[in-house]
């Protein structure tokens, strides 16, 4: 597994004692409260309604099993004994007090995580399918591409100062598990004609109250020229991005207000000048290093005569939570921290350090993070699955909702943000509670249903089956529905329903709209595939009848 | 002196005092005002595209780093030392401690600071790193680890 060099921890450290000079200088009331602000976020710090916040960057989404003991020792240390997983694959932590950030910080430095850039107006961590490197049919792993970008624009001095946050996605797979078309930037691995890899970039993309897809502005960058294309489409941001409206700082807004078009010609005349320019080239050397450290820790086996364990609740687990792998022998084992009760991503310190055991025993060392804030355990071998599953039992970790309704993505929401507009886990909690029928939620199969406290849109309520975005009215928590958004096959922005709908009723509504999908639905169809055959209407009818 | 309205000046690396004139100033009246040896102070929101073919006429450029916020000046800095390889000094005016080492590699060959961090350590935040990632204007004698 990939891990960074004595220079790069050196670099974390600089960045810590940078940080705590910041911080101090803030306490002593040498720096003011807005460049503080500012400051902070780039290190991933928030002040939140109750305490401070601060985020710890996965990058694309790869922790090491010491990684992971290394955050529950934070949660523990310095936090109530918990942390976060995020829909962009990062990990966050609620309760931290400002002055212990730096030790906190220093403390990872020694495995290598940081929270460099993991908020802010600058290039954020770079998200990636967490199954690349795993399955059949991908085009390329994109892993090492995503270390080189995230790099490249780690403190770059020309891109740190951005109109508003600019999120990058890579995909190397066919089928798209990184919404890449919803980021700021998305990066699509292709091959062209003659076979050469290159990216398909698509910009300007976004969610939010104005959500959008990003237009492709360039079919073929090839890979060797990526860095001086990024930083063309950061320049004409840089430079013509909207400063002047806080509502409008995200790229979506000037590729829009440009055009497409206009917007990547203009990216274009810029990156001839520096196309050529041998500095700006990526690295091919340290590319082939990379792709050296990050092969698979793992080689086929014949398990030829092996016959699996039957037992029913271990079958319905292995249904949901267990695909094949592209190596021979092996599986790719997804684990749900989702209980009833407890918010989406939620994990203890005790289950991390449980998890970083077992994947120690059952996965190389190696633990994914999704989108989706399940955990990945990428190299587990066929044969020992059931011994997987019976100790995720034992720890009670082996919730089988993944790919279930169940499986549910909510932001932290109102109970701990102070920019969200309604609660989030207690209307998951409440939907759990109404589906809590495991042969029921088999039936209903694999729906998404994603719940954001504000038009932030953290939890990617767009790009769900059902998606609830909370906001106020007149002092009450109402939710708005949008139903059929996608990103796997193509991307597609989910619908209004219609008027946003009360705290009290938004379980029925959820339950009214999965009985029309299981009432129209036929043989093996998803429910976008339900939804565009009968449109809307049936929905709507039912739920506002 | 009446040639030029609204005269403001810096004391440039050499210690000698240099007249600035407003970006507008300079786009209506260049021709003239070249002959002056003057300095140019450009703002955030300044097209630099319209002075890239007028450089060897000017003897400063003052880019102007108030808004803490505002990265614009970042890219003005870029495209005068790298892409169009301004000879004349780039100097970052209003500029704040914790930016120095963005305003140092994007390409800025000397600094004011904002009168507030008069009294701080300038060397700790124009350089309190061993390594950069990145290819930049100046890589301000840091390894480049890439």
């Amino acid at each position: 597994m990939y891990k960074y060099s004595e220079k790069d921890t050196q670099f974390l450290v600089e960045r810590v004692d940078q940080f705590e000079k910041q911080l101090n200088r803030y306490l002593s009331g040498e720096l003011d409260e807005d460049k503080f602000r500012s400051l902070r976020l780039r290190n991933g710090l928030y002040m939140e309604l109750h305490a401070h916040m601060l985020r710890i960057a996965i990058p694309y989404g790869i922790l090491s099993s010491n990684q992971l003991r290394a955050l529950a020792d934070v949660a523990d240390k310095y936090d109530r004994g918990f942390g976060h997983f995020t829909t962009r694959q990062n990990i966050q932590f609620n309760w931290i007090q400002l002055p212990e950030i730096a030790n906190l910080l220093r403390d990872l430095t020694d495995v290598g995580l940081h929270a460099i850039q993991t908020s802010g107006k600058a290039t954020r961590n770079i998200t990636a399918d967490p199954l690349s490197g795993l399955t059949e049919g991908e085009i390329e792993d994109a892993r090492p591409y995503c270390e080189l970008i995230r790099r490249w624009f780690n403190l770059h001095p020309e891109f740190s100062w951005l109109p508003g946050k600019f999120k990058i996605a890579i995909n190397g797979a066919k089928l798209d598990e990184t919404a890449l078309r919803i980021h700021d930037l998305g990066l699509r691995l292709v091959k062209n004609k003659k076979g050469e890899l290159g990216f398909s970039v698509y910009v300007g993309g976004g969610l939010g109250a104005a959500a959008m897809i990003g237009p492709e502005t360039a079919s073929f960058v090839p890979i060797e020229d990526i860095l001086s294309y990024l930083e063309s489409a950061m320049r004409i941001y840089n430079l013509k991005g909207r400063r002047d409206h806080q509502k409008k700082l995200r790229i979506k807004f000037l590729v829009r207000e440009l055009g497409a078009a206009e917007f990547s010609r203009l990216v274009d005349e810029d990156w001839q000048q520096t196309k050529n320019d041998p500095e700006l080239k990526l690295n091919l050397k340290e590319l082939q290093s990379l792709k050296e450290d990050f092969e698979l820790p793992i080689d086929p086996i014949n398990l030829k005569g092996f016959r699996d364990e039957v037992d029913f609740n271990y079958s319905i687990w292995k249904k949901n939570n267990v695909r094949s792998h592209k190596v021979s022998g092996y599986s790719i084992v997804t684990i749900s921290l989702t209980k009833l009760g407890s918010a989406p991503g939620d994990a203890t310190s005790e289950q991390m350090r449980i998890l970083a055991k077992l994947a120690d025993q059952y996965s190389s060392s190696e633990i994914r993070t999704t989108k989706r804030q399940t955990i990945v355990f990428p190299f587990v071998r066929k044969d020992e699955v059931f011994d997987l599953w019976k100790s995720l039992e034992e720890y009670d970790l082996s919730s089988p909702h993944q790919g279930t309704l169940a499986q549910i993505v909510a932001c932290p929401g109102r109970d701990y943000c102070d920019l969200a507009k309604a609660v989030s886990i207690p209307i998951a909690t409440r939907v759990q509670e109404r589906f809590n029928e495991m042969n029921k939620l088999l039936d209903i199969g694999d729906l998404n249903i994603n719940i954001s406290g504000c038009e932030n849109s953290c939890a990617h309520h767009h790009i769900a089956d059902i998606g609830l975005l909370g906001m106020q009215k007149n002092g009450e928590e109402y939710y708005q529905i949008t139903l059929a958004g996608e990103t796997l096959h193509e991307t597609n922005i989910g619908k209004k329903l219609g008027p946003s709908v009360s705290s009290e009723t938004v379980v029925d509504a959820v339950e009214n709209i999965v009985n029309v999908f299981i009432d129209n639905r036929k043989s093996e169809e998803k429910f976008t595939d339900v939804f565009k055959r009968i449109g809307i209407e049936p929905f709507k009818e039912k739920v506002y009848g | 002196m009446v040639e030029i309205e609204n005269p403001t000046s810096l004391i440039n690396k050499d210690y000698e005092s240099i007249e600035l004139v407003t970006f507008a100033e300079w786009i209506e009246d260049f021709e003239r005002l070249a002959n002056l040896g003057v300095g140019l102070i450009l703002e955030p929101g300044d097209d630099v595209y319209l002075i890239q073919n007028q450089l060897d006429l000017i003897d400063l450029i003052a880019l102007d780093f108030s808004n803490f916020d505002d990265g614009r000046g970042y890219t003005q800095a870029y495209l005068l030392s790298k892409r169009w390889k301004y000879v004349g000094e780039i100097i970052g005016i209003n500029a704040h401690l914790d930016q120095l080492q963005f305003m140092i590699r994007s390409g800025v060959t000397s600094y004011q600071l904002l009168e507030s961090y008069k009294g701080s350590n300038e060397e700790d935040y124009s350089n309190g790193f061993s390594l950069c990632y990145q290819a930049a204007a100046n890589n301000n004698g840091l390894n480049l680890q890439y």
